[in-house]
């Protein structure tokens, strides 16, 4: 049993390209969950160009800045909290490198590498360290306590006592009866 | 007795072929009159057989008229999840037990054009989409099928006034263009994005329908603007009364006049409007830089690389530049202007196109040349050139029984290949997602290879993920 293990917890967009796309973020859930992750919170939303552009700060100035805030801006994208051992390395894996034009020919079986189309818009987003992954939560979930989670709810879904409600898109916990 | 069946056997022997003598002669000791008569008869219908047989070699079957003109014909392949083929079975399986079709790897005739007897004017493929511009009893439409999600396809309510509308259409449906007089309207050419839409007319100017998030759809950008569900339709208005074609990468539009003039909108963040900025703008206005006075007759753009054609056959860039594509005037991956692409021995350039990180080129000679990044067409390897290499003319068919057989048109879509030869034959090479080169099988195609279709190829379109094929049948 892997319940010695603490789970860890990492934030994934699914950009508006792919939100665009409702097959393929079918897709995409199920891809996530073949590998064992839980969804904890999950939520649609749009982001204005000034709330990207704070999400993105730490690339301001670099040339594909611009790029990516009026990307991310420019549709509904769809925000989750993911759950599993060693999350954040696990999501990045699965997502692939960010240079999708190259991706496709170099590891095609990840995510990006399936339903990326350019570069820009390359599907997915994933949180590169756990401070990262803190950080990027809180500004999408600030109602999220992640201490508290970990002392409440960390330990059902190391148990295995959760299931995964596909109307609600996340995991809920399963009745102890 | 015995002399009269001697004398006649001897007679037959002189007259008849050499097969009824072979049959004399292994039974001569004992012959009788019947079975003499018997072989006689078989003999005789042995020959009209062979008779038969010589006439009928030499027969020609000419089971089409003499003035028979091949039918059109629409081809579909790729990618069938979001009903982009158009052929609804596929999605909707006629017969209990039937699986769905969410791939489709090799060329698959569109019926719906034919049953309805419509003749198809242009298409268009976008990203789960397409769009056709077609000609009935009852004057131009315009039909899509496909993924709906940004209304790109229009307004599909059904039933009537339910309140469910249709995200997915998988057989083509009409998009009801806002006009007075519907049976005036002439078509003259669509084009599609990531997930807009474009529809010249003859008179009526250029309209838009789909997602605006960055102006591609030529009006003002209103920031949380939803697209889903949408019905308006918007006339571009302020465009010039003489365009001639539209263009669409994926979320910017190009717009060419008459004259040679390219006017842009949408998004610029690689610089791919060519407006010197690198901001997105709903307002179609003049592309600057080294076009400005030469007149125009092509633009190619599938990604965010943009190649322009001028009427001298000089080649003009701009836009997304990561993978070299441009890197012959500039290091800088980003280029906001239009810049004249200044390649050695490449002939006059009739026809260009540009995906996310390959470019190609055709020349009035009919020779190919590929550069940027991925599978170019040159043999087994990733390749990354900064400039345009040719493709051998003899893998587009060009050998010793068809000396003369040239590339006439090229396309591409984000990372393939399509060539047209004038003998209508179609050629196909590049990453092969979701079998969208059409050549029956998955594997990624490093070199042209003929798509066996029966039918002669008048015109490609290729989309991100599906490939559309206008060709006449042979009679």
């Amino acid at each position: 049993m892997s319940t010695l293990k603490p789970l860890q917890l990492t934030l994934a967009i699914l950009k508006p390209d792919i939100v665009a796309q409702p097959h393929i973020v079918r897709q995409i859930k199920n891809v996530i969950l073949r590998h064992g992750f839980y969804f904890v919170r999950s939520k649609l939303l749009t982001l204005t160009r000034a709330k990207a552009e704070e999400f993105y700060k730490e690339h301001d100035g670099k040339f594909f800045h611009n790029r990516l805030v009026s990307f991310m801006s420019s549709g509904p994208i769809s925000v989750h909290i993911l759950a599993r051992e060693n999350a954040i390395a696990e999501w990045r894996k699965l997502m692939g490198p960010t240079k999708v034009l190259r991706t496709i020919y170099e590891n095609p079986e990840c995510i990006r590498g399936q339903f990326g189309l350019t570069d820009t818009r390359n599907s997915t987003h994933g949180s590169d360290s756990p401070e990262k992954a803190k950080c990027e939560i809180n500004f999408f979930f600030s109602e999220f306590d992640i201490q508290v989670w970990e002392i409440n709810e960390a330990p059902l879904f190391s148990n295995r006592k959760v299931e995964f409600d596909p109307v609600k898109g996340v995991h809920i916990f399963v009745d102890p009866k | 007795m015995a002399a009269p069946l001697t004398t006649c056997i001897r007679q037959i022997e002189r007259t008849h072929s050499p097969q009824i003598l072979q049959k004399l002669k292994h039974v001569r000791g004992t012959l009788t009159w019947s079975c003499l008569v018997q072989i006689l008869r078989n003999a005789s219908y042995a020959t009209i057989r062979l008779r038969k047989q010589e006439q009928r070699k030499n027969q020609i079957f000419q089971y089409a008229g003499e003035d028979a003109k091949g039918a059109d014909r629409i081809y579909v392949w790729g990618n069938a999840t979001t009903g982009a083929l158009g052929i609804k079975t596929y999605l909707r399986p006629k017969r209990y037990g039937q699986h769905e079709i969410l791939t489709q790897k090799k060329p698959a005739r569109l019926r719906f054009m034919d049953v309805h007897k419509f003749k198809v004017l242009d298409v268009a493929c976008g990203y789960g989409f397409t769009v056709f511009a077609v000609k009935s009893n009852t004057g131009h439409k315009i039909l899509g099928c496909g993924i709906n999600s940004d209304s790109q396809i229009g307004f599909h309510e059904e039933p009537k006034n339910s309140g469910r509308i249709l995200e997915y259409i998988i057989q083509p449906a009409v998009i009801d263009l806002p006009q007075n007089d519907p049976a005036t309207l002439r078509l003259k050419q669509v084009a599609c994005g990531r997930a807009h839409t474009l529809i010249l007319t003859e008179k009526h100017g250029v309209f838009s329908l789909g997602n605006n998030a960055y102006g591609q759809c030529g009006r003002g950008i209103v920031e949380g603007e939803i697209f889903s569900k949408k019905s308006s339709i918007y006339k571009i208005p302020s465009l010039p009364e003489n365009i001639t074609k539209v263009v669409c990468g994926q979320d910017h539009s190009f717009f060419l006049t008459e004259t040679g003039e390219v006017y842009s909108c949408g998004l610029g963040a690689d610089g791919q409007t060519g407006l010197g900025h690198y901001k997105a703008t709903g307002i179609p206005s003049h592309v600057v830089g080294d076009i400005r006075g030469e007149k125009i007759i092509d633009i190619a753009s599938a990604a965010d690389c943009v190649l322009a054609i001028s009427e001298k056959g000089d080649l003009f860039g701009w836009g997304n530049s990561e993978y070299s594509q441009l890197s012959v005037v500039t290091d800088a991956t980003q280029v906001h202007t239009s810049r004249h692409l200044p390649f050695e021995k490449l002939g006059k350039i009739v026809k260009a196109c540009a995906g996310g990180s390959i470019c190609g080129i055709l020349n009035d000679q009919g020779q190919v040349f590929v550069w940027g990044f991925g599978i170019l067409g040159k043999g087994p390897n990733l390749e990354m050139a900064d400039f345009p290499r040719e493709i051998p003319p003899t893998l587009f068919g060009r050998n010793e029984l068809q000396t003369d057989t040239k590339v006439v048109d090229i396309n591409c879509g984000l990372s393939f290949y399509a060539a047209l030869t004038d003998k209508g034959d179609l050629y196909t090479w590049g990453k092969n997602k979701w079998g969208c080169l059409g050549l029956i099988y998955n594997k990624d195609q490093y070199f042209p290879l003929k798509v066996s279709l029966p039918a002669e190829s008048k015109m490609v379109r290729c989309g991100v993920d599906h490939m559309v094929v206008h060709s006449k049948s042979y009679c």
